[in-house]
């Protein structure tokens, strides 16, 4: 089917040049006429209307944010329900349904939710729905992956076990207030802990097991959300309809109906209004931005691609990485390897410029990224490249064109991505012919890109014909590097091993020693020694930061645009 | 008396001969049924060995730090007994399978037989819409190309079909949408059904035909090759036969040669094509049915195999197999019912 889908876009592509010289021609000379409409959202509010929101991949319809996996079911969950706190612009949790206080020793939080609350059903929402959901997710027959998001409640891995039939931790003081203690103070609590409350009185005693196949969830879920559900047409579309007893006053719009659409037809869609708001598809950007009827809005993601170079394997007894590779440890060639290639000119060729070069992990949304200015920019230098080479003994001895290692021996690299874009064949040529103009044998291991599974399944096995991998992360708002950097992470992907790291990233999440300091800036110093560290060594070669489009249509107003999606959904409008 | 006598005897020998062919029937359909179980034996341990031969699997798809840890993705492998070996899983499904238990979608959430039982209204309402637009068209082109065989409008009825044919799916399905719904806007471009709409009502019927008619047309008209082609040929074969010759020699007029003698004998064979249909109408069209965000099997299937959702992707195959050995045997049994020259063997 992915294969197909470079035709589907090149015929797309034809056709919609044919279809644009015969009936579009027209319409746009009459545009040019009268360019009134400067773009921005600027018309008088209306009340009412509805909205179609646009999404590429069925959704599971699994509509409580307990149980959901994915962003199709997140994105139908985001118009219908809220967490006790949410995430600002700057990444930081702030109050939403309740207040918060942290006690003296951060260990005890205390939630005061707002009077008034209502679900969609009517009834108030209380601080037994925060534990009821703290439960679910803590049940021994609970399936989803959250767990990990109330572990930190004093007593809830004990209830996981079957140890306890309570959880220690928790204490609902009053209908508005509840307590949670946990096993040790964290800096980042607040944005790790679980904060969407669950309707207790509407699920029953359905088991947790059974909840997530249950009606409640997947016909008639209800949220404390701007909309409430109307009607769920499965893996096709969602309509909501405005919720009058919204906390923050009724929604503008009338409705929203979400949609879910092929993504090879998202320029037409949007184009004819079928669509409102959508993730655009990146390679179909260039035309849709220029559709008269939408206003294109770039927002930079909390993700970012690298190419790793493996360091080793894990050593699953022991739970660490082992760095026993001897391939990459010059950090000579590791540097030319970043010099060789030209970010920049594949961000534009391939990605319609909808990226920026990065080289730390943390991209340039996270208040943790470190100024530029002190690090390394690895900007793109052939010349340094080869230079580089030269001193470190990586030097042409046989005369094959290629560079032999400094024993004199043959020296190749394997390179591996992910199958699945049009242009997967292409980037991958890219990578490996700018190793190749420095002097560097590269090639595709195998000889051929690997889909999405066995790409993980070769790297997660260390197979040993792994050498470089060009691979991508989605990150939360909170800096932790931890679950991809520590030694002990299996999702330490390139398996590289540094006491330092470990040590910085182990600080990061500590209260600073003199109590008056203010935390964040005290991360922020860590952040930085680490982010230095990482930016020197490079273990991998830190690729690119993802800017995600987002196509909207003019006649839609008030849409919040964040590095995690949409949002402000109780203000958006029809623009009159 | 002796007419009576010989009329009876004609009438009693018809029945006999009913039940003969009744017996024989049922013996066959008995014979067949039983031999198919070891084959659906082999197809399952066929399809079972090859999903799991795909690399990856449910939780391949987990790995992203924002959502979940490995801690979790190894907990669920051992709980859903990925862990375990091959033959151990082979066995655990197919026991389930026999009680007509497919297990549950992983990725769903719910179990495989509920999710595809909400899937196959949409995908029989399109497969039957596009059968009969296929029939309808076979059947005006046949019956002109029979007759008129050779002629200019023969050629350029076989040149549609031909083309029809080889046209890929999915350039179909986009060349249609790109002018009838995005340019004419004359149809939805996507979907089963409009937003705003109360089940039930006329409305809703409207509708839901509204949808069905563009991925039914792609699917139907560009699929007419081979019964059009078989009709054509079978017609041609009979206006060669002697009893048309006699017709004509009656002087019985052209039109009603083609029109009752001839097109009556062509029809029935292939009436019997429709056993090898059901396969189809159920399986569902992989492509069509994905850029038309049609929710059906075909849809469901593309999912599942993408997704890793092994107990969906086995679910289907098993369902399309087992449809498939039905249909070619209600294929078998209609040869010999409108052809009792056919021996059941």
């Amino acid at each position: 089917m992915k294969k197909s889908a470079f035709w589907l876009l090149s015929l797309l592509l034809v056709m919609s040049v044919f279809l644009a010289a015969c009936s579009g021609g027209g319409e746009k000379a009459s545009t040019e006429k009268e360019p009134k409409d400067d773009g921005k959202a600027s018309g008088e509010a209306q009340e009412g209307g509805t909205v179609t929101f646009g999404y590429t991949q069925p959704f599971k319809g699994v509509l409580s944010y307990a149980y959901y996996e994915g962003e199709d079911d997140a994105n139908a969950l985001q118009f219908m329900h809220e967490g006790l706190l949410k995430v600002n612009d700057e990444l930081i949790s702030e109050p939403n349904l309740a207040d918060y206080e942290l006690s003296e020793d951060k260990t005890k939080l205390t939630f005061k939710l707002k009077q008034g609350v209502k679900w969609h059903d009517g009834e108030e929402l209380t601080a037994e729905d925060m534990e009821f959901a703290w439960y679910l997710i803590a049940d021994p027959t609970y399936e989803g992956a959250r767990f990990a998001n109330v572990a930190m409640i004093k007593g809830a891995q004990e209830y996981k076990d079957g140890k306890a039939e309570t959880i220690e931790g928790i204490k609902v003081i009053d209908d508005y207030t509840i307590e949670v203690t946990v096993t040790e103070p964290s800096v980042n609590l607040l944005e790790n802990i679980w904060v969407y409350p669950e309707p207790k009185h509407h699920y029953g005693d359905i088991s947790s097991k059974e909840l997530p196949d249950s009606d409640q969830i997947r016909k008639t879920p209800i949220g404390v959300g701007p909309f409430k559900v109307k009607n769920i047409v499965p893996g096709e579309m969602i309509e909501f309809e405005r919720f009058d007893d919204y906390w923050q006053g009724p929604a503008k719009l009338d409705g929203v109906v979400y949609k879910i659409i092929d993504g090879s037809l998202a320029q037409g869609l949007v184009q004819n209004g079928e669509i409102d708001v959508i993730e655009a598809p990146k390679d179909q950007w260039e035309a849709i931005k220029a559709l008269d009827n939408v206003n294109p809005v770039e927002a930079d993601a909390m993700s970012y691609s690298y190419i790793a170079f493996d360091w080793g394997h894990y050593d699953t007894k022991k739970g660490v990485v082992v760095s026993d590779n001897k391939k990459f440890q010059n950090k000579s060639l590791r540097h030319a390897m970043a010099h060789a290639i030209d970010r920049q000119a594949f961000i534009d060729g391939f990605a319609n410029g909808l990226g920026k070069p990065l080289n730390t992990p943390f991209p340039s949304v996270s208040w943790a990224k470190i100024d530029d200015s002190e690090i390394n920019q690895y900007e793109y230098d052939p010349e340094k490249a080869k230079k580089l080479l030269d001193e470190a003994g990586y030097v042409d001895k046989d005369g094959d064109g290629f560079r032999e290692d400094p024993e004199g021996k043959p020296f190749t690299i394997n390179f591996d991505a992910m199958a699945g874009a049009e242009t997967s064949e292409a980037r991958a040529q890219f990578i490996l012919q700018s190793w190749q103009e420095v002097g560097l044998n590269a090639k595709l291991n195998g000889g051929s890109l690997k889909d999405f599974n066995l790409f993980y399944d070769t790297i997660e096995a260390d197979d040993p014909s792994v050498e470089t991998f060009m691979g991508a992360w989605g990150l939360a708002n909170d800096p932790d590097p931890a679950g991809i950097w520590l030694s002990t992470d299996k999702w330490n992907m390139w398996r590289w091993y540094s006491e330092k790291s470990d040590e910085l990233i182990k600080k990061g999440i500590t209260f600073p020693e003199d109590a008056s300091k203010d935390v964040t800036e005290h991360r922020q110093e860590v952040y930085n020694e680490w982010q230095k560290l990482v930016n020197e060594e490079l273990p991998i070669i830190f690729f690119e930061q993802r800017v995600d489009p987002w196509a909207i249509n003019k006649r839609v107003g008030g849409v919040k645009v964040t590095p995690f999606g949409t949002d402000e959904f109780h203000k958006w409008h029809i623009v009159e | 008396m002796g007419d009576l006598f010989s009329k009876e005897y004609k009438f009693n020998q018809r029945i006999n001969f009913c039940l003969v062919r009744g017996m024989e029937m049922l013996q066959y359909t008995i014979r067949r049924l039983i031999g198919m179980i070891p084959i659906i034996f082999l197809i399952s341990v066929v399809v079972f060995t090859l999903a799991k031969l795909m690399p990856g699997d449910a939780l391949s798809g987990k790995i992203d730090p924002l959502n979940s840890d490995p801690e979790y993705i190894e907990e669920m492998r051992e709980q859903m007994g990925l862990n375990d070996p091959i033959p151990v899983q082979y066995v655990r499904w197919m026991s389930g399978v026999v009680q007509g238990d497919f297990g549950d979608s992983f990725v769903h959430k719910r179990p495989v037989m509920e999710l595809i039982g909400d899937r196959l209204p949409n995908t029989i309402i399109l497969g039957i819409s596009a059968l009969l637009i296929t029939y309808l068209l076979a059947f005006l082109m046949g019956r002109y190309s029979g007759r008129f065989a050779y002629s200019m409008g023969d050629y350029l009825i076989s040149a549609f079909n031909y083309l029809a044919l080889a046209i890929p799916s999915f350039v179909a399905a986009l060349v249609a949408i790109y002018v009838f719904a995005i340019n004419l806007g004359w149809v939805p471009a996507s979907g089963s059904i409009g937003s705003g709409v109360e089940a039930g009502t006329l409305e809703y019927y409207l509708s839901k035909a509204k949808h069905t008619v563009l991925p039914a047309i792609v699917l139907g008209a560009m699929a007419t090759a081979a019964y059009t082609q078989f009709l054509r040929n079978d017609m041609i074969e009979s206006s060669r036969k002697d009893y048309v010759r006699t017709a004509r020699a009656k002087g019985t007029k052209e039109s009603a040669i083609y029109n009752k003698h001839i097109l009556r004998n062509s029809i029935i064979p292939i009436v019997t094509l429709l056993g090898f249909d059901i396969a189809n109408l159920f399986g569902g069209a992989i492509i069509t049915e994905t850029i038309f965000t049609y929710p059906g099997i075909g849809y469901l299937f593309v999912e599942s195999v993408n997704a890793r959702d092994y107990s969906v992707m086995m679910a289907i195959a098993m369902m399309l197999t087992i449809l498939t050995l039905i249909g070619n045997l209600v294929a078998d049994l209609l040869y010999g019912l409108v052809d009792p020259r056919i021996r059941l063997s």
